[in-house]
């Protein structure tokens, strides 16, 4: 059999594609070799305790990320919840309502919103959103609800899981923004005007669309929970860095990623640590990977069955 | 503006200021290698410090001082604690290591596996203080037992019994206490907890001293983290009701009360230069050889006797490597590093060139510092 | 008729809720840009020009600015031209099972943690050099922007409509002609642009740079094998210091950085009509 010479195209972009194959399966192994030491050492305790006790005596070491784990999940949680509304109300107010002057500027801020430096979100939240949180929000909701064990203690600081999370949606909402609404402008206009003909308001018909790219608004969700948990910087300037396993959202936390930034630095001189943390970064990958999956796949899923 | 010019204007200006910054790049660059062609003469040294924040504001004020009869040497100061200094000194990220309490003998001879071998002296002393934020209060007395169950958690209100009773004329809020902690590996933080593991059994066995510990009042959600000296003091002046501990020198830059503590004679002091000295003169210190810096007791100045001591006195570190072969620095790297660390254990030692809140060595423990750097190969 | 009234009621309720969840969602957005600016400019104004220009000591930022731009020049120089090929190829094949896999793999990378990425930076260079380094922090930086770039580049050439395909195989020109010489240069501009957006995202980043370029702030970067600062990196520090000339610094930094942002950012996004971030 005669084996085809590969063609100039080929020739130019095999190798990157490789290249970028390369890199992200190699992402993968560094962190799962580099994760064995931890799981032999704690085992699956090591993302269900909630414990860090770092010895210079190797023995003595005993770490177990939950709370970091917690903190994750719960700050993103709180991200996409207060995103969600903010989106879907920037959606249809942008494609229905909105003059189409107006309507270019709210996309443009979105965007630069969107890709603004994270760094710059941070000191912002740090010297102002903090304080007017704490002062606005977070005590006349313990004042008013302390009965209710997501506000059952005063927030101390107003560095906490609930900053952190109000940060995130403000950072997260143009990512589910764009989504929603490129979702939404994708309906076809028929499905529109037979909504107005049957006399329908303009309320009633928004309803009526909405339930029809309900799967985009679900993957808009998940992709934004995908950025939210990867966060870094500013999350970690804002949310406390306390290993506190609590439903408290007034109380301060720790996540995933802020807890490698803060400790990656010192965790060469302990003898588990580094592992640990490459562990920690094991279950961001795999968490990421899940969720954008998921994401993308039933975006696409939705867009191809609109395309028909 | 037409949408093609300004999408062309963007394009110009990007590639612009990438130019520049390549012919910047170049240029500094190559004025760089020529110089240090010009076998030393000129040319700049770039040295790097890393770790404690405990002694952040006497080595930015040794660099500043150093650096002004020096301009060929450029120092670098990066903080990340103890912790992070250890391990960036470790793996050769930074040329001189900052770490309060003497490196640990495991850690010590990971330094030994890199085939070279660390030196450790100690550079200046300094003191922890207890500082505070309770709007309209200061100077309050703290007993040992109080100064232990405020860290415990034992005593959760700034009107508990065992606070109130050393503080009379004082009006203390019934708010709960909020202790702030180092969130890194601190060499602070094992200075704090050994003296609390020094004055009472119950934090040793429950807590223990180290870098980092389990901060018993996180579980009860009266814990905060900071990262640095810099990031617990930040946190503290944020935080209404809360304590901390933290080196002298930023309660005093900071303009923060410190509390008076209890010494081992049962006196309250404050933590002033002279109840500092006290501490240091009333212990013979005992400072190994800086090629067995792991042996070195963090434990001799804490708690010392005196009448005047002020309780939690330590000295902070530097590491600096023997060189062995050439394994760490270059030629031009050693005699920057040797010129800098002489001055520092000489004239960085006289009162206008310590910085407020820390106190010179003595004579002797200086002079463990300099027969390390002529131990400095290169 | 009652019931018409509470349709009518209804209806302009939504219309003012939906109103203000728009204005809420990008409000924030003018509240950052005023209080950089506000907080930044006294600062830039106190120390004049040396702000720019100085180190550290002096009360400058200038070794953090042009740190910036070396690793924003080297990460365009790595990444780039892996990414266009990578662009190219998910263009030439988006129905094939490689080619499917390649495009999900971006979108993946395109959302991916990006400390992540600096640790493995660090493992990859740094620990084995010994050293933080301009190098480093660019490959990190490279890493993050390449899914971007790919994006871009593969959504603006499926864009040109398939007649120049066709025109291009009729005159018997070859696969690797067609899309390299006719195609792409048809489709430069949404790629420029996504260049673009892609170098000032990176321009902004920080958590990959904690592990890998380690920050030079006394004196001017000159090699790319020595540690070196960034704009971003500075602020991280300065904001976790207590001291308030620490916080003016950091406020003046953030206005150095949103401007070079912007600068790059609203011209290009003026001038194209969507968008994909």
């Amino acid at each position: 059999m005669k084996i085809r010479k590969p063609d100039l195209f080929q020739i130019i972009t095999y190798p990157a594609v490789i290249i970028v194959f390369a890199i992200f399966i190699s992402m993968l192994i560094t962190f799962l070799i580099k994760s064995l030491p931890a799981f032999d050492m704690y085992g699956f305790n090591l993302y269900a305790k909630n414990v860090w006790i770092a010895a210079e005596n190797p023995d003595n070491e005993k770490y177990g990320i939950l709370a970091a784990i917690w903190g994750s999940i719960y700050t993103s949680i709180i991200a996409v919840g207060v995103a969600l509304p903010l989106s879907i109300g920037y959606s249809i107010f942008v494609v229905d309502y909105a003059p189409k002057k107006v309507k270019n500027v709210l996309i443009i801020l979105s965007d630069v919103m969107a890709g603004l430096p994270t760094i710059i979100y941070g000191v912002w939240a740090v010297f102002f959103l903090v304080p007017a949180l704490k002062d606005n929000i977070m005590t006349p909701l313990y004042d008013t609800f302390s009965f209710i064990p997501l506000f059952s203690e005063p927030s101390i600081s107003g560095f906490s899981i609930m900053s952190a999370g109000i940060l995130l949606s403000i950072m997260v909402a143009p990512f589910a923004s764009a989504i929603i609404r490129e979702s939404y402008q994708m309906i076809p206009f028929k499905y529109k005007e037979a909504a107005f003909s049957l006399g329908l308001t303009r309320y009633e018909t928004t309803k009526l669309l909405f339930g029809y790219i309900k799967p985009a608004v679900y993957s808009g969700m998940i992709l934004a929970f995908g950025r939210a948990i990867g966060e870094t910087v500013a999350v970690s300037l804002v949310v406390g860095n306390a290993f506190n396993l609590t439903a408290n959202m007034l109380a301060p936390g720790y996540t995933i990623s802020s807890l490698i930034a803060n400790q990656f630095g010192n965790a060469f001189i302990y003898g588990h640590m580094t592992s640990v943390l490459y562990a920690s970064g094991l279950f961001l990958f795999v968490i990421g990977l899940g969720v954008n999956l998921l994401g993308i796949y039933k975006l696409r899923r939705w867009r191809k069955n609109v395309e028909i | 503006m037409e949408k093609k010019t300004m999408y062309m204007g963007a394009t110009i200006a990007v590639i612009g200021i990438m130019v520049l910054a390549a012919v910047m790049a170049g240029w500094v660059g190559n004025t760089g290698s020529n110089n240090n062609s010009d076998n030393g003469t000129g040319s700049t040294i770039i040295l790097r410090t890393t770790g404690a924040t405990f002694p952040q504001y006497q080595v930015q004020k040794w660099i500043d001082t150093y650096q002004k009869s020096n301009p060929n040497v450029k120092i670098e100061y990066e903080g990340g604690g103890s912790g992070h200094g250890q391990d960036a000194f470790m793996q050769g990220l930074s040329e001189i290591g900052r770490t309060d309490p003497p490196v640990s003998e495991s850690t010590w001879s990971k330094f030994e596996d890199t085939g070279d071998m660390p030196l450790q002296f100690p550079e200046v002393v300094g003191a922890v203080v207890i500082s505070y934020n309770i709007p309209g209060v200061g100077d309050i007395k703290l007993s040992q037992d109080a100064l232990v169950g405020i860290f415990i958690g034992d005593i959760e209100y700034w009107d508990g019994a065992k606070i109130t009773g050393q503080n009379p004329g004082i009006n203390l809020p019934h708010e709960k206490i909020i202790v702030v902690h180092r969130s890194d590996s601190s060499g602070t933080t094992a200075i704090f907890t050994t003296y609390l593991s020094v004055i009472n059994s119950t934090w040793d066995k429950q807590v223990g001293a180290g870098k980092t510990v389990q901060w018993p009042t996180d579980d009860m959600g009266r814990g905060l983290g900071g990262k640095g000296n810099p990031g617990v003091v930040s946190t503290l002046k944020q935080t209404d009701y809360s304590i901390c501990y933290t080196e002298l020198s930023f309660a005093i830059e900071e303009s923060l009360p410190t509390a008076y503590l209890e010494n081992a004679d049962g006196n309250y002091t404050e933590p002033t230069d002279s109840s500092i000295q006290a501490a240091v003169a009333g212990v013979s210190s005992n400072i190994p050889p800086p090629d067995k810096g792991y042996s070195e007791n963090l434990k001799q100045l804490l708690n010392a006797q005196g009448n005047d001591s002020y309780p939690i006195v330590a000295f902070t570190h530097m590491l600096v490597w023997k060189n062995i072969d050439g394994k760490h620095y270059t030629h031009d790297d050693v005699t920057a590093i040797k010129d800098f660390m002489k001055w520092v254990l000489t004239d960085g030692q006289k009162p206008e060139n310590l910085a407020p809140g820390y106190v010179g060595l003595p004579e002797d423990v200086a002079n463990i510092g300099l027969s390390a750097i002529n131990q400095i190969q290169g | 008729m009652s019931k018409f009234d509470i349709r009518k009621i209804k209806e302009k309720l939504f219309l003012v809720t939906v109103a203000a969840l728009a204005i809420l969602a990008v409000f924030p957005l003018f509240h950052i840009v005023f209080t950089v600016f506000y907080e930044g400019i006294s600062t830039i104004m106190a120390t004049g020009p040396t702000f720019i220009t100085g180190t550290l000591g002096e009360g400058g930022i200038g070794p953090a600015i042009v740190g910036t731009l070396m690793l924003t020049l080297l990460s365009s120089i790595i990444g780039i031209p892996i990414a266009l090929a990578v662009g190219i190829y998910a263009y030439e094949y988006p129905n094939s099972r490689i080619g499917k896999i390649t495009t999900t793999l971006l979108q993946i990378m395109l959302e991916f943690p990006t400390i992540l990425v600096g640790l493995f930076v660090m493992q990859l260079i740094v620990i084995p050099m010994g050293s933080y380094s301009v190098i480093a922090g660019a490959l990190a930086l490279a890493i993050i922007m390449m899914p971007y770039v790919a994006v871009y580049t593969a959504e603006s050439m499926s864009q040109i409509p398939f007649t120049f395909r066709e025109a291009a195989f009729g005159l018997g020109v070859n696969r690797a002609k067609s899309v390299f010489m006719i195609i792409a240069p048809i489709a430069k501009r949404g790629i420029l642009t996504g260049l673009l957006i892609s170098t000032a995202k990176v321009a902004g980043e920080t958590a990959p740079l904690l592990f890998t370029a380690g920050g030079l702030y006394q004196s001017y970067p000159h090699s790319f094998t020595q540690p070196v600062g960034s704009i971003s990196l500075l602020i991280y520090t300065l904001v976790q210091s207590p001291s308030i000339a620490d916080h003016q610094m950091a406020w003046g930094a953030a206005l150095v950085l949103m401007v070079i942002f912007l600068a790059v950012f609203i011209p290009i996004r003026m001038s194209l009509k969507e968008v994909k971030l």
